[in-house]
Order: structure tokens, then sequence, then C-alpha cells
């Protein structure tokens, strides 16, 4: 799937599709997602206070192990754990994991790339072998989440959405949620899959 | 005779820009506003008629840039359905940039609970609050369904001109209560500074006019009893602790009257008793009220017709 493949608004007035389609825009792109999305349908019913949001995720990015991006070295005589991070840009979520497992005291980072440990080093071993430094797919969620919100007419403040498996389905009314919007925020899903389904 | 009064704004540096200043009290103008802005000042001034060549000399002297701003010397409410991301900083707040472009005093107003549109309600204190302004600007979306049917309620205890703003393409007629719609200017989550947009807008800004100048008109035939910005400058000699306000306008003129941010208890008295050259006080050509902004002043001038006899 390609980013943003298809990318459809309908509103009850077809000239103001262009105007959403136009704010859907900014936003997705002040979030950063166009890479993410594949494809996305929008339909605005006004009279019915109405917003159906559908997203096909595009295959997220796999979770950043601690072992693929990091290399460790023992200083056994001062009981220290050296790390050497490959992939700069997770630093920072590295040294957060690191912190809230050994205390602020025992992390630190006397060069930029590098992460002193000062723990028990068997302790140290075992917690990065399994560490996972950065989960896009959780980041994803929670930012799908936030564009959601902002995209929704202000003052639509039910709201009904499902993440399953890369899709989004998004249903928000200032009215209470009834299920034949539900129903037909799934078949526009299923529209938008078409022929991969 | 009074001598006619023409608003302009100047902008250029601050260099020198007394000079200015100085000539603009010998003419007998007014400043209405002054805005330093590092290197640079923008003053907002209202200058005689007949002796705007000599401002213009000046200006052209001093490389700035001096252009006419006809929405001076009013005070406009910039009214967005909530504060939300959804309304603000685009486009309620670039609506009001522009309108303070024309020469405006602007105040974004936020409703508590105008979102929305079955639940979309103002409250007794915001539309007092509104109602204090010169013309109000409403801000609404993209949708011609909202806009027309269901927004319009938040027109309702509104006694000023209101200005309606909105995505669609609507005729004003099918907006109640609205004096004028302006289109193209809906919700947008981008500041608005396409060729589209800013066309949009400047209709904004004329048609905002438009209204101002109707109400000049009407101030006209029967004038008030005194001129807000003569006032103002009275308010500044002989009130002057407006020097210490710190807020951009201290005092913000408006059609028929003013607002003057100081606290209401400790200082509507000596405002009261501002003594004009003819023997009067303010007290006895205005109303002076507690404002619904803060506990700011708020002073109403009367007509000439209900104070004939001074």
């Amino acid at each position: 799937m390609e980013p943003l493949e298809i990318f459809t608004v309908e509103t009850t007035e077809p000239s103001e599709a262009a105007a959403y389609e136009s704010i859907l825009k900014d936003i997705i792109s002040e979030l950063a997602f166009s890479r993410t999305i594949g494809r996305i349908k929008v339909r605005i019913r006004p009279e019915d206070s109405l917003f159906m949001m559908v997203i096909l995720l595009r295959r997220g990015l796999p979770p950043i192990k601690a072992g693929e991006i990091s290399d460790t070295e023992f200083d056994r005589e001062h009981a220290k754990v050296f790390i050497t991070v490959r992939d700069e840009k997770t630093i920072p979520q590295f040294l957060d994991r690191l912190w809230e497992q050994f205390g602020r005291q025992n992390v630190m980072q006397p060069e930029r790339n590098i992460i002193e440990v000062a723990s028990d080093l068997e302790t140290v071993d075992k917690f990065i072998a399994e560490l996972i430094v950065d989960d896009p797919e959780k980041t994803i969620r929670e930012r799908l989440a936030d564009m959601a919100i902002r995209a929704t007419p202000e003052g639509f403040r039910i709201r009904y959405h499902s993440l399953d498996s890369g899709k989004f389905v998004f249903v928000a009314s200032e009215d209470t949620m009834q299920q034949d919007w539900i129903d037909e925020a799934n078949v526009m899903l299923k529209e938008l899959e078409g022929d991969d389904s | 005779m009074a001598a006619v009064l023409e608003p302009y704004i100047y902008e250029g540096g601050i260099h020198k820009h007394s000079l200015i200043l100085e000539l603009l009290e010998d003419l007998g103008g007014y400043l209405v506003q002054k805005t330093p802005a590092s290197t640079e000042v923008t003053l907002v001034m209202l200058i005689p008629k007949k002796d705007i060549h000599l401002v213009e000399d000046l200006c052209k002297k001093l490389l700035g840039k001096l252009t006419p701003a006809p929405l001076t010397g009013t005070e406009v409410a910039v009214v967005s359905p909530t504060l939300a991301s959804h309304h603000l900083p685009h486009s309620a707040c670039d609506v009001a940039e522009y309108l303070r472009r024309g020469g405006a005093n602007t105040n974004m107003i936020g409703l508590a609970r105008g979102m929305g549109r079955r639940v979309a309600l103002s409250a007794d204190y915001e539309r007092k609050l509104i109602n204090e302004h010169d013309v109000a600007v409403f801000s609404f979306g993209t949708f011609k369904d909202c806009i027309i049917n269901k927004k319009p309620k938040l027109f309702e205890g509104i006694e000023i001109p209101i200005v309606v703003t909105g995505g669609p393409d609507i005729r004003t007629e099918e907006i109640s209560g609205a004096d004028i719609y302006v289109g193209g200017i809906g919700r947008v989550a981008h500041r608005m500074r396409k060729g589209s947009e800013l066309d949009a807008m400047d209709v904004l800004n004329e048609k905002v006019g438009e209204i101002v100048n109707l109400k000049r008109e009407n101030i006209a035939k029967d004038p008030l009893a005194v001129l807000p910005a003569r006032l103002m400058k009275e308010v500044q000699e002989q009130v002057p602790d407006i020097l210490n306000v710190l807020t951009p306008a201290p005092i913000t003129l408006q059609l028929d009257g003013m607002r003057v941010k100081l606290p209401y208890d400790r200082y509507h008295e000596a405002v009261g008793n501002i003594v004009f050259d003819e023997g009067f006080l303010l007290s006895d050509v205005a109303n002076i009220l507690p404002s619904k902004m803060k506990d700011y002043i708020l002073v109403k001038i009367k007509r000439r017709s209900e104070v004939a006899n001074i």
C-alpha cells in the first residue's frame, strides 16, 4: 500500500468536502502521519451531527530491540556496563528505560552515544537482552487518537473507535451513538479495503 | 468647528519617531496607540484631514509607511465558539490580526459552551461582554447547515452589529440575525496566507469598515458630547496612573466611548471627575460603568441631545 493512496472526504454538500480535506491534510502533516496512513475515508453529515472516519494503516515498523542497536561491554573491575548506541535517534528512549529501571544516579551518559550503567552486571545484561527501546506501533496508536480528536468537528464528543490490526474505525457525534452509524463505518472500511480484504 | 480627523497607521523605525508625535500634537491630532517592537514602532493616529500631507512628508523622510486605517477607534470582539484548537489560533486569531491591521482593537472571546450544534449556547455574562464592543465578528466553520440552522442562536441577546465569517458561500439573508456574512474564512488548520484566504480577509475588513461607517454616520446625526479621542487625552492628563498600566492599549477607544483599563472601584470617581475646558465634568456627559472585562472601567459618552443644557 502506498502512502495516502486513497484519500476521500464525503459531505452532504459536495463543495464542503474540499475544505474539510484541507483541514485533514493539515492535521496529517502536522502529526507526521502521511507515511503511516495508507488509505483514509471520511464521511460527514452535519445535519445528523455525524462524523465518520476509517483509516487503513500501512504495515508499521517493528519494535526496536536494544540488542539490535547497541553493543555492551562489561567493566567487571568497577562493576559497570558500557552501552554503545549505534542508532542515535533512540538514545532518549534508551536512557528513559534505563533510568526507570536502575535510577538516575546509576545511569550516566559520558559521551553522546555511550551510556554507562553502574549496577549488578548480570541484571543489566539480562535487562538489555530483553529491552524494547521503542515501539513505533504504540506511539502511532496514541497519535492516531490525537488525530481523530483534532479532525472531528468540535462538540462531537460522543465517540466510538476501534483499532484492529491496522484498521481504524472512528465515529463521533454530539448525540447518542447509534449502532447503525458504527455499522455504516464498518461498511466504509470494507469498501476501503476493496480487493485487499 | 472641530477639525475632521482621519485615522492612519504609521509603521517605521523607532529612531526619531517622536518627531511625528510632536508634529501630531502641534496639528491637534491624537495618538490612539503606540506599539514599540524592538527597533520598530507602530503608531495609530487620528490626523486632522487638512494637515495629512505634513505628516506624510515627515513619514517619508523617516522612511516609514503611513497607511489609512479605517477601523481606528473601534473595539471589535472576535468571538469563536470555544477556545479549543479547532478555532484557534487559525482562523479566529488570523481574523483578529487582520482587523488590527485595519486599526481596530480586537478582543478574542471564546465562549464556554459555543461548540457543536444542538448543544451550542452562550451565557448571559458572555452576551453582556460582547455587547460592550462596537462590532462582533463571529468566526464559524465549514458547514452551511450549521451556520444557517444552528449557530444563529449564539446571536440571541447581541445588540451590536454582527459580522459572521465561515467557509461556504452563503447569502447574508439566509443567516438570521447576521448583519453581514463573509465567506472563505472557515475552519482551517494552517495560518491563513494563501491568496484566496487573504482576499477573503480583505473583504472582511472592508465589510467591517462599512458597518463602522454606518455606525459613525448614525452617531454624526446626534453627535457625542465629547470626542472619544479628546477624552482619551484628558484621561491621560488628569488620571496619570493610566500611564503605569502595562496592557498594550490602556485606553481602548470605542465609537461611542472607551474602556479605561484601571480598577473600577478605585478609579471610577477620578475618571468621573475629569474636568473639561468648557467647565463640565465627565460624569455629566457620560455613563461610567464597571466593565465585564476584568475590573476595568467602561465609559459610554452621551449624545448632545441628552446633555443639551451643558
